[in-house]
């Protein structure tokens, strides 16, 4: 059971349309690394303009329907009309729009003219926009001291929004009503009850799933004007030693978002790997993140993907795109009630934010803030094809030459990022040194020899207090005072 | 190596001296460590422009040169707190800052800590300059660093007082709120206070001797007026820069406790210097 929600402000932040970048030499898409790969992992839509927000949370639940429940600290009593069903179909888009990237390109033969490649775009239709149901529903609980502020049927689920006084007669209520909520729920329900916060409880109503005629559960929003812009990830914490997966994609009008309470680090991109990955790329990104989460202490928020992504914004969507650029009506879909094409400057950026927490590093519920920043920033890996036909030429022999070094590095880089043991592919650059003749073959230096770095610990902030000791004993040293010098004799 | 040691004395005579060490171990380690964006343009921007202003000013009103110091000082605090979109805010909060020195000045000391208010009139005129609170992470060892080297400078300077008035207070106070009222569990409290933007606040900016009041009593109630407002912003506004934001509100006050509360007016360099002139270098 996974639990989402909100919010915060921006001191005056005004937007700056980025310049875009330069155009670079676009590769072909092949293959993405989507959020479908982690496991135990939950999704978020978040669209925060001024105080409002909006948060659509995917539901991947995979037991009886019947079992599902879902409880949500929210800042506010909702109104029916700020629930919503979205279409799964909107994660899937955003995600492979967004996902992390494999690109190919291609050597030209030095000894023949070459080609050109450019990246591929296409359009498809919007989604089918959401269908409604209502119902309302009426209990008593006033002996839990758990007021039930509002009840509706929207969709296939059944919706509460409770406050309580205190937390015991919460949890109790919560479990009597059928509601599975972790052991270790209580040490945050209090917190929350004492900051006023709501809690937007989920139930499906089976009679409803059927009518509806969909076969899995579908994604809710809510929307809430409200200065917290947060994630109450808390309470989705059964335990100390799980850690779980959350992808965040986040939608404003200035620029990109960061959490403001934990490390916002982008992930390794634009790196030359060799070209074997293209079979593995899934497995490829998976530990490349895992390492990249073990090095910057396990308590990192990850970047891996900021864009302006505005419709009718003339400069490159992406490079290359994974999927077609969301259109207007998924923004819409979405939450961002700003786009359109009638709307002036008008910018919609886009931050896909990728977190893997547990309770030990993540003791506090995520914070974020929208800041101008408008850089554009995507996670990419290259594969560089080796030129094909006829290479004898002298420059040929040199391209071989070279490439055979290339390799070793991609071989390298690979070794670097996933923690991979790649001397089982050490054929990979030996096959190119087979190409040249014997006496340039022998000429090469040795197959580049480990392939394998020691696992990073921190962010190597120990070699930090080693300096900075020094520095403090250089200083010491200097500091003290002077045995035989009077004053003012110097 | 009695010369070194000389030289070692005379290099500790001003505590500038150390702030800038720290501060630029900070930055490295910040671009080294951390993985910033090392725009190298971006900083000597924000360093050209403060030393260049400086220098007109030394200049202009004739002041002693070591005082590019200050201008190092200011520019290092905004390379580590300040995060922009274009270079044009980057230029007005480095001239801000230290025009500010001289033009906001009361009872001949300038009233705004020069790199706190070029932050903050960057973030309001422009709306695209930044702070990022969360981009130190909270490692304990970063906390330690932090507070043990901060704690060094602010020894030399002897206004130790200002950052444990400062940190105490608002720790109290997050702790009443964050553990007795809410009732989270201390990690959440230790979380928000080992954040490396607040430590760094409260070493190397609220210290700063110029624009804090010089009795010391007068001090300690200053700095913890800072905190409660900082405090109450964070709380009720949900502002993450609070300090930052509350110490240029309370700024203007420090004039009003130096009226009622006389002390001794501080000196960057230590007037038992032995090779040094004795006047202050108040910019």
């Amino acid at each position: 059971m996974h639990t989402h929600m909100m919010t915060r402000t921006l001191l005056g932040a005004v937007a700056l349309l980025a310049t875009g970048q330069a155009m670079a030499f676009c590769g072909f898409y092949v293959a993405k690394a989507d959020a479908t790969l982690f496991n135990d992992k939950s999704e978020v839509i978040l669209v925060r303009d001024g105080e409002r927000t909006v948060i659509t949370m995917s539901n991947d639940f995979k037991g009886n329907v019947k079992d599902f429940a879902m409880v949500v600290p929210v800042p506010v009593v909702l109104e029916r009309d700020d629930i919503r069903i979205a279409d799964a179909s909107l994660f899937r888009k955003l995600d492979s729009y967004s996902a992390p990237r494999l690109v190919e390109y291609f050597d030209e033969n030095p000894c023949q003219p070459l080609y050109l490649y450019d990246s591929v775009m296409e359009n498809v239709p919007a989604a089918a926009t959401s269908t409604r149901g209502e119902r309302e529903v009426e209990k008593k609980a006033r002996s839990y001291g758990v007021t039930i502020e509002a009840t509706y049927t929207v969709g296939e689920y059944d919706i509460l929004i409770l406050s309580a006084k205190e937390s015991t007669g919460l949890k109790q209520w919560l479990l009597d009503n059928g509601y599975k909520i972790p052991a270790t729920a209580h040490e945050v329900l209090d917190p929350y009850i004492k900051s006023n916060l709501k809690f937007f409880v989920v139930k499906v109503n089976l009679k409803e799933l059927q009518a509806s005629g969909f076969n899995s559960l579908r994604p809710l929003q809510i929307r809430f004007e409200h200065p917290k812009f947060m994630l109450p990830i808390r309470l989705g914490m059964a335990n100390s030693s799980g850690e779980q997966d959350m992808v965040v994609y986040a939608f404003t009008r200035t620029g990109r978002v960061e959490c403001v309470n934990y490390r916002t680090v982008k992930v390794p991109t634009d790196r030359n790997i060799p070209l074997f990955v293209k079979e593995r790329f899934g497995r490829f990104y998976k530990d490349l993140f895992a390492r990249a989460w073990r090095r910057e202490g396990r308590n990192a928020v990850f970047l891996e993907y900021a864009w302006n992504v505005t419709p009718n914004w003339g400069g490159m969507k992406c490079d290359p795109c994974v999927g077609p650029p969301p259109l207007d009506q998924q923004f819409v879909d979405a939450g961002v009630n700003w786009s359109g094409r009638g709307a002036q400057g008008a910018q919609v950026f886009f931050t896909r934010l990728h977190v893997r927490y547990g309770r030990d590093k993540f003791p506090a519920d995520l914070q974020f803030q929208v800041t101008p920043n408008t850089e554009h920033y995507q996670a990419r890996y290259v594969l560089t094809h080796p030129a094909q036909g006829d290479l004898s030429c002298s420059e040929g022999q040199n391209y071989l030459e070279n490439l055979y070094y290339r390799r070793g590095r991609e071989m390298d880089e690979l070794a670097t990022l996933t923690g991979w043991d790649v001397s089982t592919f050490r054929s990979y650059v030996r096959e190119i040194g087979d190409r040249l003749p014997p006496e340039r073959r022998n000429a090469l230096d040795a197959p580049l020899a480990p392939f394998r770095r020691p696992p990073g610990g921190g962010p190597g902030a120990w070699a930090f207090l080693a300096l900075l000791t020094g520095a403090l004993l250089v200083a010491w040293y200097f500091a003290r005072p002077l045995p035989q010098v009077a004053k003012g004799n110097v | 190596m009695r010369t070194f040691r000389l030289a070692g004395r005379h290099l500790l005579q001003d505590a500038r001296h150390f702030q800038i060490l720290f501060q630029a171990a900070f930055l490295c380690y910040g671009i080294g460590w951390l993985g910033w964006d090392a725009e190298l343009g971006r900083y000597a921007l924000v360093f050209g422009t403060a030393l260049g202003v400086q220098a007109f000013f030394i200049r202009w009103k004739g002041l002693p040169a070591s005082s590019w110091k200050s201008a190092m000082i200011t520019a290092l605090g905004l390379s580590l707190l300040l995060k922009a979109g274009g270079p044009l805010t980057l230029v007005l909060a480095a001239t801000t800052a230290i025009a500010s020195k001289f033009f906001i000045r009361f009872n001949g000391k300038h009233v705004f800590n020069p790199g706190n208010l070029g932050i903050v009139l960057a973030a309001l005129l422009t709306g695209d300059a930044w702070v990022s609170p969360g981009q130190w992470g909270s490692g304990a060892l970063l906390v330690f660093l932090v507070g043990a080297a901060g704690s060094m400078v602010v020894l030399r300077v002897g206004r130790i007082d200002i950052s444990v008035a400062f940190l105490g207070a608002f720790a109290a106070l997050e702790f009443a709120r964050t553990v007795l009222y809410l009732g989270w569990g201390t990690d959440v409290w230790l979380h928000k206070l080992s954040s490396g933007s607040l430590l760094l606040f409260t070493f190397f900016m609220i210290t700063d001797p110029m624009t804090t009041p010089d009795h010391r009593g007068a001090r300690i109630a200053w700095s913890m007026a800072v905190a409660a407002v900082a405090f109450l912003l964070s709380w009720k506004l949900q502002v993450y820069a609070a300090p930052i934001w509350a110490l240029v509100l309370l700024s203007p006050l420090t004039p009003l406790f130096d009226r009622f509360w006389k002390g001794e007016r501080f000196q960057w360099i230590r007037p038992d210097a032995p090779r040094l002139p004795r006047h202050a270098t108040s910019n």
